[in-house]
């Protein structure tokens, strides 16, 4: 093994909350020295989120925040002082990659536009994560999770089997943060395009990612579609073709099952000893099975419901009908399936202890994924950074310190 | 100067429906020369999705589907089922830098085409193998249907309206393509990595993972806390009022986001209500949390008088987080979008002008990358066998004959 797979990138995160800091994970889990840069006194507003142990609030307890920022070192600089600025310059100098996710005028503002910037490192990868983008009408618009999944469409289109009553349930936002992730993600992707690009031409790029864009994206087979034909989405259960739903509740919890498919269909008919109700002919192909969909779903959520989740499950396995529980977290954490793959990983931190964080999604044979450093503690590695990289001496620690710098 | 970053890298594709070939969409957007690999007996699927402006299937090169997750791709046909075809296939991987496929179970292995036969071929192959649960593990061998893998791995359990039941996740694609992000994520760390060291690696990414991944809030909320977290809706945990409202006009909605006290006050103050802000019931953070069935009735009053546009233009003019709940055709329509060139017109041989959505990469304000329609099944056959395996005419012509070219 020789070391990981971006062993000797450096990357600066200028970033706050979740999109910056998961582009940042993504390097930093995989090798990359990331140096995070967070504001004095309280830090990443992902350290005041939570979820914390007991629910009581502490900066270093965050689960968010704790997860977000593993394998990464972390800085507390006030980028709107002088000399705070001039840090952060200097640390751009020294970088490969700098990942942000600020309002655009504020950067501009600040003097850390890309232009100035590439004067200062002409290698520079800025990636610039934003909810729309450092181009066009809504560029300058404030948003969050909820504002930038509504703005792509998404929520539009969730529940994905519609509602049952359109006026009264709104569009939904997913579980989360999922629209700060997938902005984030592409930005992890977008970044490692400009970083391969530097590699062949020696110059950096400014990557701009809009978090609308990189939501909207996600919906592409839906825009394709809309984009061609004249369609109006309908919200209400029933009135998409081919939404139907596929969620049945058993004796004791709920599966989610497809056996609308020819194939599934005959499977699942005869795993359910082949009813009488299903010769009907409302039910004989796969069209008219979708237009009488809720009375077979009746049908068969007859049977589940007499049978446990485990009983449902097991016997579409020996069918081979696709099928799985309606897991909550607990049950996903203690399945079998979580404990071959080792979905979850022990982490050890100074001040929140060990506790259980999601892996990396992606298991790489040469250059695996894994937790080296825990999340810095607010400022940890000032001192390192700092004196050791940029030769300050620890005296001017304690002026900046003392003036609210760093 | 426009190089870009895959140039030179050449894939072959086993990528079927979304999940995997969205990842070579990436590729290929970059540069990559990928080579789709399919056959008349089995084309992918999403060939004969959502075919676009007709009422019957016209053939197999019409699908938006397909469209708008394969372009920028070369297409060949190949028989896998003859050992010749295999034959061939190794031909092409020798000439390759990365394999890419997501089988439903070790379809590659039957085939004699696991990483360890690839390494033979190929010392310093990088072998990407997307699935539902891993490569290993009790369910390496079930099929990957995005709605079963979010069922099982917690994300159904927390999409939903608060009280209600779990709901499947929005677009159906959803984890098919944040997978195939994190895929091309991985793929492009580990060429980065072979750049360095001449190593290749297999790489073995699990869809239910993926969902893990973006669900750090409620996994730790059950490590730390052996809570177990319920649907939500489209409130948030520290921010009211947090929600989405019901406007003016046919299914019109608008976000709406407040975080501070003096976002409240210019949010009172933007919809002509000043003295809200003085109501005990909502006159700090925690009051206006506690009392927000309220606070919404209020805030809908409001709404329901103005657009989805005009409430969110009204409110980010006085610095409060606002937008519209865009339908897809909103989306499509949206001017922030087309002024960003988001969608784009792509010259389809049979379909004639498509207009597309592009990928979420943008560098130094414009759109990156390649972009060409996507290949009609077999289209570069000629190219495939006679340029890159440099095979004589005879010979292409004798293994049409034998199906072997099909």
């Amino acid at each position: 093994m020789s070391g990981q797979a971006l062993s000797g990138l450096k990357v600066v995160e200028w970033s706050d909350f979740v999109s910056g800091p998961y582009c940042g994970k993504l390097l930093a889990d995989l090798g990359a020295e990331v140096i995070k840069v967070e504001r004095p006194g309280t830090g990443d507003k992902a350290r005041s989120y939570g979820p914390f142990p007991q629910d009581i609030p502490h900066p270093e307890k965050s689960g968010l925040f704790l997860y977000l920022n593993t394998n990464k070192l972390g800085v507390t600089l006030d980028v709107r002082t002088a000399t705070g600025a001039q840090i952060l310059s200097k640390l751009v100098e020294q970088a490969d990659v700098l990942v942000e996710n600020n309002p655009p005028r504020e950067v501009e503002e600040l003097g850390f536009a890309y232009k100035r910037l590439s004067e200062i490192n002409p290698r520079l990868v800025m990636a610039s994560i934003t909810p729309f983008g450092q181009t066009g009408p809504y560029r300058d618009y404030r948003s969050c999770d909820l504002i930038s999944f509504n703005a792509s469409g998404l929520a539009f289109v969730n529940p994905s089997d519609g509602v049952e009553d359109p006026e009264g349930q709104p569009p939904l936002k997913g579980p989360g943060h999922q629209g700060d992730f997938v902005a984030g993600l592409s930005g992890a992707v977008a970044t490692m395009a400009a970083v391969l690009t530097s590699r062949v031409t020696g110059s950096g790029q400014h990557v701009d990612v809009s978090e609308q864009e990189a939501l909207a994206s996600i919906m592409r087979s839906y825009l394709g579609l809309h984009a061609i034909e004249a369609m109006t989405w309908k919200r209400l259960k029933g009135s998409i073709p081919g939404m139907v739903s596929d969620k049945y509740h058993c004796a004791d919890g709920m599966v989610y099952l497809l056996c609308g498919q020819d194939r599934f269909w005959a499977q699942w008919m005869k795993a359910m000893g082949d009813p009488d109700w299903a010769q009907n002919e409302l039910f004989q192909d796969r069209i008219s099975r979708r237009e009488n969909w809720d009375a077979a779903k009746a049908m068969i959520e007859e049977w589940t419901r007499e049978r446990t989740v485990e009983e449902v499950v097991r016997t579409a396995d020996a069918s081979r009908v696709p099928c799985r529980p309606i897991n909550t977290v607990k049950a996903l954490a203690n399945s079998e399936l979580a404990a071959a793959r080792d979905y979850f990983v022990d982490v050890d931190h100074k001040e929140a202890g060990t506790v259980k964080y999601p892996v990396g999604p992606f298991k790489l044979s040469q250059t695996p994924w894994r937790v080296q450093r825990p999340a810095p503690l607010l400022g940890e590695h000032n001192e390192e950074v700092y004196c050791n990289r940029l030769g300050y001496t620890r005296q001017e620690l304690t002026v900046m310190r003392a003036g609210g710098v760093i | 100067m426009h190089e870009l970053p895959l140039e030179g890298i050449r894939v072959a594709d086993f990528c079927h429906v979304w999940a995997g070939p969205h990842v070579t969409q990436w590729l290929a957007v970059m540069g990559a020369e990928v080579i789709k690999i399919e056959s008349h007996l089995r084309p992918d699927l999403t060939r004969s999705f959502f075919a676009g402006g007709k009422t019957l299937m016209p053939g197999l090169n019409q699908s938006v589907d397909f469209a708008v997750l394969n372009y920028s791709k070369k297409g060949c046909t190949i028989n896998m089922t003859l050992p010749r075809g295999i034959e061939l296939a190794k031909e092409i991987i020798s000439l390759s830098d990365v394999v890419t496929e997501n089988f439903g179970g070790p379809v590659m292995d039957r085939w004699g085409l696991g990483y360890p036969d690839l390494k033979k071929l190929r010392g310093d192959i990088i072998l990407y193998s997307g699935s539902g649960f891993g490569r290993t593990g009790p369910y390496k061998e079930s099929p990957a249907y995005a709605p079963i893998i979010d069922a099982f791995a917690g994300l159904t359990s927390l999409n939903g309206y608060s009280g209600g039941e779990p709901c499947p996740f929005g677009v159906g694609g959803w984890t098919d393509l944040t997978a195939a992000q994190h895929g091309a994520f991985a793929i492009l760390a580990a060429l980065h990595h072979r750049y360095r060291t001449g190593e290749g690696q297999h790489i073995d990414l699990s869809m239910s993972e993926v969902d893990c991944a973006f669900l750090p809030d409620a996994v730790m909320d059950y490590t730390m806390n052996d809570r177990v977290q319920r649907p939500q809706g489209n409130r948030d945990i520290a921010m009211a009022p947090h929600g989405c409202y019901r406007c003016q006009g046919e299914d019109n909605w608008v976000t709406i986001a407040v975080s501070t006290d003096e976002e409240w006050k210019a949010f009172c103050n933007a919809v002509g209500n000043p003295e809200w802000a003085n109501d005990e019931r909502f006159r700090d953070g925690p009051s206006r949390w506690r009392n927000q069935d309220e606070l919404d009735q209020l805030i809908q009053g409001w709404t329901r008088n103005h657009t989805d546009w005009q409430a969110a233009g009204l409110l980010q003019e006085a610095g409060v987080m606002a937008g519209p709940s865009l339908s897809p055709q909103a989306v499509v329509q949206d001017r922030h979008l087309a002024e960003r060139e988001f969608f784009f017109d792509m010259e389809h041989p049979e379909m004639g002008t498509v207009r597309l959505p592009r990928l979420p990469l943008n560098m130094n304000h414009s759109p990156f990358g390649k972009y060409e329609h996507a290949p009609s099944i077999g289209e570069h056959n000629d190219y495939v066998f006679r340029e890159l395996l440099k095979m004589a005419e005879e010979e292409i012509a004798q293994l049409q004959e034998e199906q072997v070219i099909f």
